[in-house]
Order: C-alpha cells, then structure tokens, then sequence
C-alpha cells in the first residue's frame, strides 16, 4: 500500500488543541513525518476555555492520588520548557468559615504523599501575601500553582513541531477516516475556506480531538464512551488577585480565581450536556449568578469588578472501559490502542487527562506510535525548551509594547520588527500590541482572520473588546477585498460580543453601546457586512 | 444637564431667546465619535436605505421620540441654522439624504454633513472617475485599504498615496498617540498647512478628479481645514477617521464657544448628582463638584445621553435614571432580555430611556415634573445605531424642549 | 452580600470605569508637544492594567512628563481619575530619589524664608546672566525663567504688624491660608484679600501653623515629606474650624491638593477639614447668593479682563465662582479665554528639559490672549500668572486682585452694616 510520498505520513494527528500539538511535536521530535490537521484554529475547543491554571496538583491530591502525582511533574516541567508561557504566580488553598477546617490536614498531607509542597500559612500572612483573598479566612495553604497561556503553549508546540519536520493544516477538517482491511490508512479533509477535498494517509492516526473525538472514533467504526462536561468561566477586567486561590475542600463549583495576563478568571461549574451542543456552547444567567455568588467568597472585590466575558468550554470525560455501565468515569490519561481495543488497526485515541498533562498525554500516545513504527527514539519533550522559553539576557529598557510582546512570544519577539515609527505604532493599546507584531503574527503564525490574530496577540482581549483595535487591524491585515475584510470585522465583532453577551450590564454594556455607535453608527460595519454570523468555532 | 449634542443645542436656543442658561457637563460628549454628518432619519425599522426622510418620519411608531416634535420639518431647519449661526455650514437637508463615506469604505444615508466632507448625491453613481486617497504616513486610524478597495468596488478608480511632514513624523515616534485630532494640533501650531499643501499636491496624478484626506485639521475651527481643501490643486475632500473623529470634536467646540459668548455658563467636568425637589417641582439640583451649592432654575433640561453616556445606567439589577432618578421606560424588560445574541441584531437595551409626556417632560413617581424636560439620546423608544437618527433626534428634541419652555 | 453584587464599580481611583473611548487624549496638553510621553490612556488606565501585573511595566521617564493638570479627568465622560491613577502610581513604583535642583524647587517655603530676608539681593542676583547660566548649566533651571521676585517683607509678616490687631472687631471670621506665594513673592494679593473680606465684615485670621500644602514636592517624588506638611496643616485648620472659622485660600492649586490630593495621593484623612476649605471667590459668591453680603464697585473702574480656566480651577469645578463674580464688577468687559493649559505647572516649567514643551504647551493660550487684547489676564492660579506675564507680557491678576481694586470700599462696608 505505498502511496505518493507527499501523500503519505508516519502519523496523521486529528486535533489542533494542545494534546494533538504536543503530540504532533514529539512525534517530529522523534524523527517521524507528521501531519498535523486542525479544523478550525488551534486552540479553539477546550484548550482555549479553561482557567489556564497550571495546576500544582494540590486540587487532585485528596480525591486523585494518580493526577496529583502527574500534575506537579509537569508543572515543574513546563515552568522549564515553556517559561514563556507560564507565570509563576504562587497559589493558596483557603479555608472559609463555612468549610471544614479539619480537611486542611488532611490535604496538608497529601499533597505531601503525592510530592506537592504544601505549606500551611497564618491567615493573616495569607491576607498580606494576597490582599484579595477573602479576609474571613481561617486557614490557607501555600502551593506552587502558576498560570499558563493555553494559546501561546499551543502555539509553541506546534512551532515546535514545525522545526521539526512537522507539517500542519488549520481549517482542515476530517470528514472520513479512511479503512482498508481493519487498518486505518488515512482520513479524508475538507478545506473549510473553500470546500475542496483530499485525502491523506498515514502508518498510524492519532485521535486527539478532544470531546469531538467520539465523532473522529465514530467515523472509524469504534465507539468511545465520552461524556461532555460543560464548564463556564468569567473574566473579569483586570487583577483582582496576584496569587491563584483556591478553596480547601473537595473540588466543587466555581472555587479557582486565577491571574491571568492582565485578567483574572473565575471558574468553573460543570454540568453534562449533549454532543451535540458542543459547537455553540452559551454561558447560561443561572451560571454567571453561581460563579459570581461562588468567586466572591474566594475575593470578595470581584462582586464590584466589571467582568468582561463569559465562556464555556467542553471537558472530554471518558468512561473507564472495564465499567460495562459506562458510569465509572476515568479522570486520567487515556490512551486506547484500537488495534488492541477494537481490532482496527493503525488507529490511536488519546483523550481524559488535562491541558496541564498534554506532554505526558503526548509522550504516551507517541510512545505507543513508535511502537507501532519500529521506532525506538526516547522521548526528549520534557527536556527540550520550546520555542520562545529559551532564558533571556534581562538588559535592554523596552516600551509597554515590547515587553507586552516578549511576555507573549518569549524569545521569538526577535522575529517581530521594532524600533521603528511604523513598526511600533499600537493597533491594539490595551494589551500593547504593535504593527511590527501583527505583521509577525501574519507572516509566521498560521493567521487567517481577526480572530486567529487574536489568538496569537490578544488583540481585543483588553476591556474594550476591540473598540478601536479590531478596525486598525483589519486596515493593516486587508488584501485588497473590501467585503471580505469588512464580513472579517462583524465576524470578530459578534465573537467578543458572543462573551459580553451573557454579562452585558454595568460598565461592560456602556463599553458595549460605545463601541456599537463607532463600529455600526459611523463604520456601518453591519449595514456593509453581507455576512456576519459566526460559526462557533470562530469564536 | 449634559454637554452633548442635545445639551448645547437646548442651551444655545434658551440663550439666544435671552435665558440665563448654566450647562452642566460630565466631561466631553458623544460627539467625539459621530464625525462630520448628522443624521435624521437613515434607516427604516426593518434596515433598508431612507432617501426621504420625512416620509420615513412619517411612518414611525408612536414611542419614537420625533412624535413628540410638532414640527419636524421646521426644526430640522432650524437645526440647520443653529449649526451655520455658529460657524458650522452643511450640506443637505429633509427632502432627501445624501450619502457619506465611512471610515472603512462603505456609503451610508444621512441628513447634513459638514462643509469640506466628501459626500455623494446617488449611490449607485459615483460623481467621481479617478480618486487620489492621500494618508498621513503611518497614521493608523484611516484604513486606505479597506476605502480604497469599498470605492473600488463601485467602480471608482483609486489611487492610495501617503505624506508625510519631519513634524508628523516626531508625532509618530509615540506609539498610542497619532491620533486625528493631535495631527491637527501639530500642523496647526507649526502653521504646516502650505507645506502639507505641496506634500499632497505632488501625490497627485494625471486624470484625477478628486482627493480625499483624513479629517486631521481644524480642531477648534475649520478655517485651517478650509484653507488645505483650497490650496491643493483639484477638488479635495475629507473623509471620517477612527474616533475620535475631528469634525465632531470641532462641532463641540465650537456649539460649545457659541454658547459661552451668548452668555451661558458651562459648568464643565462636573455632574449632577440630585435633585431638590418641592412636591412634584424640581426646585435646584446638586453637582458633584458644587457641594451644597444649589444650581436653582426655572426650568431644567435633562440631556445627559444614554447609557454609553452614564445618562442611564444598568447594574446587575435594573435600569435606572442616577441624576435625579426620574421614571424610565424600561419597556419590560429584564437583564435577561437586555441584550440579543447577534450584536448586529437591534439591540432592545438601547431603547430604554427615559419616560416623557407629550411636551417631552419628564415623570417622576408615576407623576409628570412640570419644569422638567429630557432631550437627545436619553429619550428612550428609539434605536439611534439602527435607525440613524442620533444627530436629528439629538437636536430636535432639544429645540422643541427650548420652544416648551419659552410657551410657558 | 448577593444584593451587593455588580451594583457598584469601586476600582481604584475609577480606572475599570475607561470605556477606551481616547477622548482624554484630544485634551492632554504634554502628548500634543512630544512623543515621548504616551499620553494619559495609556500612561494611566492601560498602563495600570499591566502595572498590576508586574511594577515591570511602570515606565517612570514616562510618567514624569505628566503635568498633572488633570485635564484628562475633566475631559473623561466616565469620571476615570486618570491623573490620580499616574500620579499614585509614580508614588507607588518610582525608585528615584529627587535631585538637588528639583528638592529646591519643591522646598518652596525653604527657599521663600531663606530669601526674604536678603530680597534685596537675591532678586537682582537670581537675574542677573552669569547666575541664570549657572541656575541653567548646574541646577537645571532653565535660563529663560525669571525667578518669581522675593518680597523683602513677608506677608505674614506685615499682616502681623499691620492687620492682626485690628481683626478682632468683626463679628463674622474665617481663617486664610496664604499660601508660599503670597507670603514670600506677592504679599499684595493677601493684602487684597484682607481688604475685601473686611470690608464684607469679615476679619481675617492666620492659620496657627502653616506648612507649604506640599503640590510641588509631590511633583518632585517626595511624597513623604508633602504628607508631614499636609499633616501639619491638617492640625491647624482642625483647630481653626473648631472655632467655626471657614479656611480661605487664594490660590486654586493650594486649595486642589489639600481638599483632594492630600485624600488620594498622600493618604492623608481630610473628610473632616475638606468640606471647610474654600477658595475666596467661592465664598464670596456663596455670601452674594445667599443675600448675606453685598459689593459696590467704584463707577471709575473700567478694564477688559480676560479670564483664564487653571488647570487645577477646572478640575475643582469651580471656574463659574470666579467669572460669575468678576462679571458682577460693572466696569468690567469681560472676555472668557478657552480653558487650556498655560504649560508652567507649577515647577514643571521651570526645569530646562521641560522649558521648551511648557512653552509649546502654553503657546495657543498666548496667541488667544494676545487676540483678545485684554488689560489683564484674571485667573486663580499664581504659577499661571507666572507664565502668562512672562509670555505675553500681560499683566495677570488674582480674581480678588481686581475685586479690591474695582470695589468702593466705604460704600460696601456701608451697605453690609
């Protein structure tokens, strides 16, 4: 069965989130020839919509042992590899006056069995250490939980990946796997800018798209037992804290407030819903008034902060397949060989686990793919710096936007032009990005539209949700189509209101009539836009 | 109460009739971002394309504030003559809309627009064969691109050019502050406007029947903006840039100037935080900045815009009125029903304002304030995004709040 | 707690209030004339947001350019206290220790008394070209400033020899807070203050100690050593309201910094001083309104005043005190400039580096003075006189300044009898 040599991959892997970006790096890394194909963008399922903690584990540790034990790992891990990405930001574990002071003990304890610092603090040092936190506290715990940019760790995978001989494809989508005599060979892809179709094949496809895997699984004749778990977040306008906290119980809803970049993001609750929900997940007022009534005994300030959005994302949950009932959940790694599993060959899912353990899902799932190849290559992701972590001499005085650049790309803010009047001017003022950095974001970060842009550049994310910023953009990005470029602008427009939307009062709703008077009343965005609906996965 | 668009227009009538006026105004206005052209009516309800407006005026609900106008005809040409009293001339008026050119490209319906602003009669046919589009070099707040390519497509041959002076390049070294209205100051302090003249006119080629330039001149007034238009060697025009858009802010100014030498007084950076009331009659109102001083009148107009103006606010219960907490109409609606999920949708949380009687004054407890008016955007029962009409009801209202209280 | 919940934004001095509507930027004086500062969106509420996360982003060169006239939080339609918001953050993250040039001119009432006494030659030697070459060369005072002159009688010192004694008379009192300038370089205007106030029937007292109110030396970076002064004169006026007096001052920025800068930059408790802190003119009009108190102008006084808005006049909200005042004064045609920025700031101009932004900043204003043509230039502000004397020539004036001059002294106290 040789096919064209370009046609033809060691690996396909399904899923441009941040497991099949790391996959798709290691297995480069590992010297096999990848493709890596992404529907949409990357990082537009659940990857992109969780808190982007980086989880110390301490939240696993009573409930978890197994998590526990693979979250600290790859937090120390990534704070090495992907210093770029991460913020280390210290997080506390807190004991309020409605909670059980005994668990802390308990906790205390094992996050000690599972290698987790854990060290109990006076709260009133946690009230100096973290003026937010809630001043009602009896007890705290100090773990080393950071933050993480799931957009950027992504990114750099799939740069990675790239150095490395990988090839990647964004708004390609899988429409068919492609089976001859019980072994995948490959999987069919549309274009979804213009609709055309190729097929594409591979020794061995990995599965790692996410909660829509069960529909990857499905087009291949097996089934996965997966269960979609909703989580919704709010992000509010600016720090309200330093310090991820946390509150010392069993995990429950609405109980993580975590710094994020210039934000903080509260989250989340989790109810089941189903698949085919999951393409336009909306932020319910039920949820906003329980996430509200919840982060503000973990800060209670956020209950006068103006929140900026509201999101959901999917947690694909996977059933253990040794509980015939499909009710037993398993909450880690899981990796199914269908060859084992299902008798159908060349076909690897790789699903459960958590944007925190991604390495340790990707080197898993190569591991079993090189077996599968003869290839006997060590895994080196956990040792290898990505892309943009590489140390830096701290030595040059920079502006707002150069260190607004060099905290998003790291050591890769070389590759952005500065110093110039024309390179350095501001597209975007509150999250500082430059001219020079869209141009980069264009030219070298798989950009397409406004949305991809912001992605890479937080363009729009400040709080005017890109009152000014998305049009300069536009005006700098534009090819000549007047239509395309003004359908690109309502498109981004309606995905930042899509997040506004279920928040949509206070400062946040006059920020959102400011903007509707300059982009509709003197732009006439909407009047000149033939088409303005967004699918979900733009937004 | 409100220095915006409705205020000054109220306050510049009620002066002019020989009223002591005091404005009080909580910082700079809206009109910031409404750029050179005032609308009356551009958009019916369902969104096509108004070309007569007073027909279409005519047709509206009878929540639409311009139902409380007895004369919209006539106070549209007041408007007019208010604008031009203070040194703003305009083309257009109510028989028909002309056409202004967006800042991205596109052509919408409007009412007046300022003298020295490209406009065009009939949008199916350009009036021009061959534009020249000249930016400041670096200057992000006019996309050439996406314009160039909008007059492209209706069949407008467009040529994109860039200038550029030494000083506007110093201007440029700041990464935020390029911006329309600090251009201006820069060409007009450094009295640039002949140098600017030969930068554009050497840009411009054979054939070309037209220029079209940011607004970036004439800050405080249009004579220096005048003065470029006559020294470039063709027809010249300008165009609207990103906010904050000039002729706007130039429009203020000047409203503003007017009604100082009338003898009002502008109490500005200030606002009102209540009222002193005697039964159902507003008797003086409280500032933030004023303290226990009282600001007492015969009669009160209320003009402090809508919500992207704090006129209204919503908090995470309701709706309310924060200066003197008269009556709104909140059309019935909760939190819940505020806001549509398509933002391009008419957007119902817009239409909510202020409650009124027929002679525009206001209602407090369920009860009419007999010295109390409200005018301009927050008046609720319209949709001034969707229905283009900001400018008109802005001014209308105002002049028909001046007619209410000099009748009395 | 859930009936609280988003009902109310109570972010730090209103930042997350900013719509990022850019109208702030149309009204800064310092962006227009140099690139190097990033004006006040982004040197305060953007760059607050990023400040929070890492002091990495405080840009102290930056914020210095700041005049902190606060025309960004009179334009702002959001009540975002932007000034306040770089002002505090200057406080907050600066690491820099003053020079001596800028702790001379921040020691306003040092110098003052250390000059006073030898007026008589420091005011020629302060002008004369070899002093103002080493002023600009050593001490970074730019050459073209002419050094205010130091009075050879401090005004406290003549008030005490020659209007203390006879203030007990009145039966109505408040207390005044001179001020560095009227003491040491003008003491005409407190003068004119006592005369105006007693001819309403008002005596006037000194406060028991008073201390510079501090506005430049937190210009300066020395935050420490305002909030000590701020403190003292705290104490005074406690002790003077608590015998009823109203404390006056002549001077709009002294009066700006002790009612709100003491509160939000020097964290200094005022709620209880604030309310009884007033400029003159203010009184004065409160009085006329109230019917408590009349002015009769003398029929011979004819002057084309033009009245111009100080920065900080305009932040307080209380120009129309003063121009209402001043249009009461019947000789008087009155002409009312466009509120701007004069450029001096206080000590800002004063510093070589800033000499040539100042005057940029200024120069619109003096052209509309020079068009208007007017006797003299009326406005609260002492470094404002400074500045416009200085570049245009025009003689500038305290409100209360022209109010003595134009008032009929016998006829008023007459008639408030």
């Amino acid at each position: 069965m040789e096919r064209e040599h370009n046609n033809h991959y060691d690996v396909i892997v399904i899923g441009g989130g941040i497991t099949g970006a790391g996959t798709a790096r290691d297995c480069a890394m590992r010297g096999l020839k990848v493709l890596l194909v992404e529907r949409h963008d990357y990082s537009t399922g659940a990857t992109g919509r969780n808190h982007g903690l980086l989880h110390s584990g301490a939240r696993y540790a009573v409930t978890d042992h197994e998590s526990a034990v693979e979250c600290i790992a790859e937090n120390m891990t990534l704070r090495k590899i992907a210093r770029h990405c991460v913020e280390e930001t210290e997080g506390l574990f807190i004991t309020l006056p409605e909670d059980d002071l005994n668990f802390q003990s308990t906790f205390v304890q094992k996050c000690n069995e599972a290698g987790i610092r854990a060290e109990v603090i006076d709260p009133a040092l946690a009230r100096v250490m973290e003026p937010a936190v809630n001043p009602e506290l009896l007890g705290a715990v100090k773990v080393p939980d950071a933050s993480v940019d799931p957009f950027r760790l992504t990114m750099a995978n799939v740069l990675d990946a790239q150095l490395h001989g990988a090839e990647a494809l964004v708004y390609h989508e899988v429409v068919d796997v492609l089976i001859e005599q019980n072994r995948v060979v490959g999987v069919k892809l549309r274009n979804n800018h213009n609709g055309e179709e190729r097929s594409v094949y591979a020794t061995v496809t990995i599965n790692a798209a996410g909660i829509w895997g069960m529909l990857v699984a499905q087009m291949a004749g097996v089934k996965i037992n997966m269960f979609p778990a909703k989580g919704s977040l709010l992000i509010f306008g600016h720090r309200v804290n330093n310090m991820v906290i946390n509150r010392c119980r069993k995990p429950a809803n609405a109980d993580i407030l975590v710094p994020d970049d210039a934000v903080c993001v509260i989250g989340t609750t989790s109810d089941r819903v189903p698949i085919e929900t999951c393409d336009d997940m909306r932020v319910t007022a039920q949820e906003v008034e329980l996430l509200l009534a919840e982060g503000m005994k973990l800060a209670p300030s956020l209950g006068s902060t103006r929140i900026l959005r509201a999101y959901a994302g999917v947690r694909p949950l996977v059933a253990s397949d040794d509980d015939p009932t499909g009710r037993s959940i398993s909450r880690g790694i899981v990796t199914l060989d269908h060859e084992k599993r299902d008798g159908l060959a060349g076909f690897i899912t790789i699903t459960g686990g958590k944007m925190m353990t991604y390495r340790l899902m990707a080197e898993e799932v190569t591991n079993l793919a090189c077996e599968k190849l003869g290839v006997a290559k060590q895994c080196t992701t956990a040792t290898t710096p990505l892309p943009g972590s590489e140390p830096v001499a701290k030595t040059k005085k920079y502006s707002f936007a150069q260190k607004a650049a060099q905290g998003r790309h790291g050591t890769l803010d070389a590759g952005i032009s500065s110093g110039d009047a024309t390179s350095d001017a501001l597209v975007c003022e509150c999250e500082g990005v430059s001219v020079g950095e869209v141009h980069y974001a264009v030219n070298k970060l798989h950009v397409h539209n406004l949305i991809n842009l912001r992605r890479r550049t937080r363009v729009g994310m400040g709080t005017c949700q890109g009152e000014l910023c998305a049009c300069r953009a536009a005006g700098v990005m534009c090819d000549g189509n007047a239509q395309r470029t003004i359908n690109d602008l309502a498109g981004f427009m309606n995905e930042r209101w899509k997040g506004m939307q279920p928040v949509a009062w206070g400062d946040n709703l006059a920020e959102a009539q400011l903007t509707a008077r300059i982009y509709q009343r003197l732009l006439g965005v909407d009047r000149l836009a033939s088409e303005r609906r967004v699918e979900y996965y733009e937004t | 109460m409100g220095g915006g668009l409705s205020g000054l227009t109220a306050g510049i009538a009620l002066a002019q009739a020989g009223k002591d006026v005091a404005l009080v105004s909580a910082g700079q206005s809206m009109m910031h971002f409404m750029g050179g052209s005032l609308d009356l009516l551009g958009s019916d309800p369902s969104g096509n394309d108004v070309y007569k407006p007073l027909e279409a005026i005519a047709t509206l609900n009878s929540k639409h504030p311009y139902t409380k106008i007895e004369d919209v005809s006539r106070l549209a040409g007041v408007a007019k003559q208010v604008l031009e009293r203070v040194g703003l001339a305009t083309t257009g008026d109510t028989t028909v809309n002309h056409w202004r050119i967006t800042p991205i490209g596109g052509l919408m319906p409007t009412w007046l627009t300022v003298q020295g602003m490209a406009t065009v009669a009939d949008p199916d046919q350009m009036p021009w064969h061959s534009v020249t589009l000249v930016n400041i070099i670096n200057f992000l707040d006019f996309p050439t691109k996406m314009i160039a390519a909008g007059l492209r497509d209706r069949g407008v041959q467009v040529d994109v050019k860039a200038v550029t002076l030494p000083e506007l390049q110093v201007l440029r070294q700041s990464p935020t502050e390029m911006r329309s209205t600090n251009i201006a100051k820069v060409i007009e302090r450094n009295d640039l406007i002949m140098k600017l003249a030969d930068e554009i006119n050497a840009q411009v080629g054979k054939g070309c029947d037209m220029v079209m330039l940011p607004s970036v001149l004439g800050i405080a007034s249009g004579d220096k903006a005048s003065q470029l238009l006559r020294l470039i060697n063709v027809q010249a025009a300008y165009l609207d840039t990103l906010p904050p858009t000039l002729p706007g802010v130039r429009m203020q100014a000047m409203l503003r100037k007017h009604f100082t030498a009338l003898g009002g007084t502008f109490i500005t950076g200030d606002q009102v935080t209540g009222g002193v009331w005697e039964g159902d009659e507003l008797k003086g109102v409280t500032t933030a900045k004023l303290e226990g001083d009282v600001l007492k009148a015969k009669h009160f107009v209320l003009a402090t815009g809508s919500l992207a103006s704090r006129g209204i606010v919503a908090d995470y219960n309701h709706m309310y009125e924060p200066a003197l907490g008269v009556d709104i109409d909140d059309l019935g609606l909760d939190r819940t029903t505020w806001a549509k999920l398509d933002v391009t949708e008419a957007q119902p949380y817009m239409e909510v304002g202020v409650a009124t009687d027929a002679k525009l004054r206001c209602q407090r407890n369920g009860k009419t304030v007999a010295n109390l008016y409200a005018a301009g955007s927050i008046l609720s029962g319209h949709n001034s995004v969707k229905l283009l009409d900001g400018a008109g009801v802005d001014m209308l209202t105002a002049l028909q709040v001046a007619n209410n209280i000099l009748n009395q | 707690m859930t009936t609280q919940t988003q009902t109310q934004n109570v972010s730090v001095n209103n930042f997350e209030q900013c719509l990022k509507c850019s109208i702030c930027t149309v009204y800064c004086p310092v962006s227009a004339v140099t690139p190097l500062y990033p004006g006040p969106k982004q040197a305060g509420p953007d760059g607050e947001r990023y400040r929070l996360k890492s002091k990495d982003f405080f840009d102290e060169k930056a914020l210095k350019m700041c005049l902190n006239c606060k025309r960004c939080e009179v334009a702002c339609p959001n009540d975002v206290h932007i000034g306040d918001i770089i002002q505090a953050a200057r406080i907050k993250y600066s690491t820099h220790r003053p020079s001596l040039r800028d702790m001379m001119l921040a020691n306003t009432d040092l110098v003052g008394t250390m000059a006073s006494p030898f007026a008589a030659i420091a005011n020629p030697v302060l002008k004369l070209k070899p002093m103002k070459a080493v002023l600009h060369g050593v001490m970074g005072i730019d050459k073209h400033r002419t050094f205010p002159d130091y009075s050879s009688r401090k005004f406290e010192s003549w008030f005490k020899k020659e209007a203390a004694p006879t203030q007990d008379q009145y039966s109505k009192h408040v207390s005044y807070f001179h001020g560095c300038y009227v003491n040491y370089n003008y003491p005409q205007l407190g003068k004119d203050f006592v005369k105006v106030m007693n001819a309403v029937g008002y005596g006037v007292h000194l406060l028991e100690k008073e201390k510079c109110c501090g506005v430049a030396l937190i210009a300066n970076g020395m935050p420490k050593q305002a909030r000590r002064q701020g403190e003292v004169n705290m104490q005074s006026m406690r002790k003077a309201i608590g015998q009823g007096h109203v404390v006056l001052t002549t001077s709009s920025t002294c009066t700006f910094t002790m009612r709100d800068e003491y509160a939000h930059l020097l964290g200094i408790d005022n709620h209880d001083v604030r309310g009884s802190i007033s400029l003159a003119t203010r009184f004065l009009h409160q009085l006329i309104e109230k019917g408590e108190i009349k002015l009769a102008f003398s029929s011979d006084y004819h002057k084309r005043v033009a009245y111009h808005s100080a920065c900080h006049m305009e932040r307080m909200g209380w120009v129309s005190y003063s121009t209402r005042l001043l249009k009461m004064i019947p000789g008087i045609d009155f002409v009312m400039l466009e509120s701007q920025c004069c450029g001096i700031s206080g000590t800002y101009g004063f510093k070589k580096e800033n000499y040539e932004r100042s005057q940029a900043i200024g120069d619109s204003l003096f052209q509309s003075i020079k068009e208007a043509a007017p006797d003299c230039v009326a406005t609260d502000c002492e470094t404002c006189k400074w500045q416009i004397e200085m570049s245009t020539g025009v003689p500038v004036e305290n409100p209360i300044s022209i109010i003595a001059e134009a008032l009929d002294v016998e006829k008023t106290v007459e008639i408030n009898k």
